[in-house]
């Protein structure tokens, strides 16, 4: 179980890696990596995303990872943190691996 | 299942609760934005009529006030919870007093109303004017002798009325005649505090009486790690040598209790730091200080254990709910016609 964990953490550590590099290089969020908590809020307070930059966020998912965020209310349900961005990208994959 | 009226109010309509446990302190002096910086841990961006919401640390980078500062004008007044109003203005002046500012206590004299909910936007409308409606988050304006400002800890549509004590109680009453239309609950502190524990909001009551930085408690958004601030020797030093736990949310269908230790694989990983039942996701819902080897959202196989009890638990990504807020725009709906537009659930599964 241990060792499937940490095949665990250590994918979810490498997604968490790739969003951060997005923020900080297209979003041009003023941080280093280690400073972007992994479920900092995105909008708002947080790392202090416009709606602008939630275009920009929709745009570079899908051409960085291939995820397509799809309807409103649910976009601002999977956009509210880092970490959500993450979930999204693990699930695209788990479900491409399925398929 | 239907919730209980506080929360129902919360998360369906608007609730009216009374900020007893905030502060409410003004600084002032042509020096206050330099020496206000020079305290805060995050970047003063900001302009006349906003909020910044930001903390004070101690010496050791350890919480001790999660505040709102806010720039009114040629000064600025703080909101504050954690340290009683005396303590906080007994730091703010330590801090301060090389400074020329001279620091006020206005928290005998004035009251905070809060109102909290998706509809709590359409309900101030009506208690103060509909400018209200239109105001940005983290903003705040003057209305005659009171300040209107939205701001809130619970992930749904929040405002906040500073009112002279002396005229609360009128307000009040204002409030619950016009919220009578949008079915308006009074709610205390215990129901915010688990709204708020819902939406990943730091609780200095909570999380902040554990002795960690900014770091574990995944706070660094707040903290400009370019400048000085009290409390920046210790954090930079925490940040060198990396932090050992990190503060994660889990869930978990049997009961979580402060102080619960957090296992993994038979071995202590962890400890319960804050805990609620959430009568919205009908779960128990925690933040734990965990190893960060396992402080990930998605591990479902964590064990939490107290006095005679344990539970079977799961890390997750908060916030935990869908609020409806974020669905509620005051440009297309109203209490009224709620019943006319459809929602997503409350709850992600």
């Amino acid at each position: 179980m241990v060792a499937t964990l940490t095949e665990q953490v250590a994918q979810r550590e490498q997604v968490l890696g790739k969003v951060r590099e997005m923020l900080i290089s297209v979003l041009d969020v003023q941080r280093a990596p280690d400073e972007i908590d992994p479920d900092a809020p995105l909008f708002g307070t947080g790392l202090g995303l416009d709606s602008i930059d939630a275009v920009e966020v929709v745009v570079s998912m899908e051409e960085l990872f291939g995820v397509r965020l799809s309807d409103d209310a649910m976009v601002r349900a999977e956009m509210r943190t880092v970490n959500a961005l993450v979930d999204v990208v693990i699930a695209a994959r788990r479900s491409r691996g399925a398929a | 299942m239907a919730l209980p009226d506080d929360f129902a109010a919360i998360r369906g309509s608007v609730a009216l609760s009374r900020l007893d446990h905030v502060s409410y302190a003004r600084v002032r002096g042509d020096s206050a934005y330099e020496a206000l910086d020079a305290i805060f841990p995050g970047a003063l961006r900001m302009r006349d009529g906003q909020m910044l919401h930001t903390m004070l640390l101690t010496d050791d980078a350890h919480p001790f006030a999660d505040a709102y500062l806010c720039w009114d004008d040629e000064e600025f007044f703080l909101l504050a919870e954690g340290p009683s109003s005396g303590d906080l203005v007994a730091y703010l002046r330590d801090h301060l007093r090389d400074s020329g500012v001279d620091v006020e206590d206005r928290t005998a004299s004035h009251a905070i109303v809060a109102l909290d909910g998706p509809y709590a936007w359409e309900t101030l409308g009506l208690v103060v004017d509909p400018e209200a409606i239109g105001l940005p988050y983290l903003t705040f304006y003057h209305h005659a002798d009171w300040i209107c400002y939205r701001a809130g800890k619970t992930g749904e549509y929040g405002y906040g009325i500073i009112v002279a004590r002396t005229e609360v109680d009128a307000l009040e009453r204002r409030i619950v005649d016009v919220g009578e239309r949008f079915d308006l609950r009074r709610v205390g502190l215990e129901t915010l505090d688990q709204c708020a524990l819902e939406n990943w909001f730091f609780n200095i009551r909570r999380e902040g009486r554990q002795p960690v930085t900014p770091i574990e408690l995944q706070l660094q958004w707040r903290v400009s790690y370019q400048k000085a601030f009290v409390g920046s020797d210790a954090l930079a030093r925490r940040r060198r040598d990396g932090p050992r736990q990190r503060l994660t949310s889990l869930l978990a269908n049997d009961e979580i209790a402060v102080d619960d230790i957090v296992s993994l694989a038979g071995e202590a990983v962890g400890r319960v730091v804050n805990a609620g039942f959430s009568h919205t996701r009908s779960e128990w819902v925690a933040t734990a200080l965990i190893d960060v080897a396992w402080a990930y959202s998605g591990i479902g196989t964590f064990t939490v254990a107290g006095d005679s009890r344990t539970a079977s638990a799961r890390s997750v990504t908060p916030p935990v709910l869908n609020n409806r807020s974020l669905s509620v725009s005051p440009q297309l709906h109203s209490y009224a016609t709620r019943h006319a537009y459809p929602m997503p659930d409350l709850v992600r599964r």
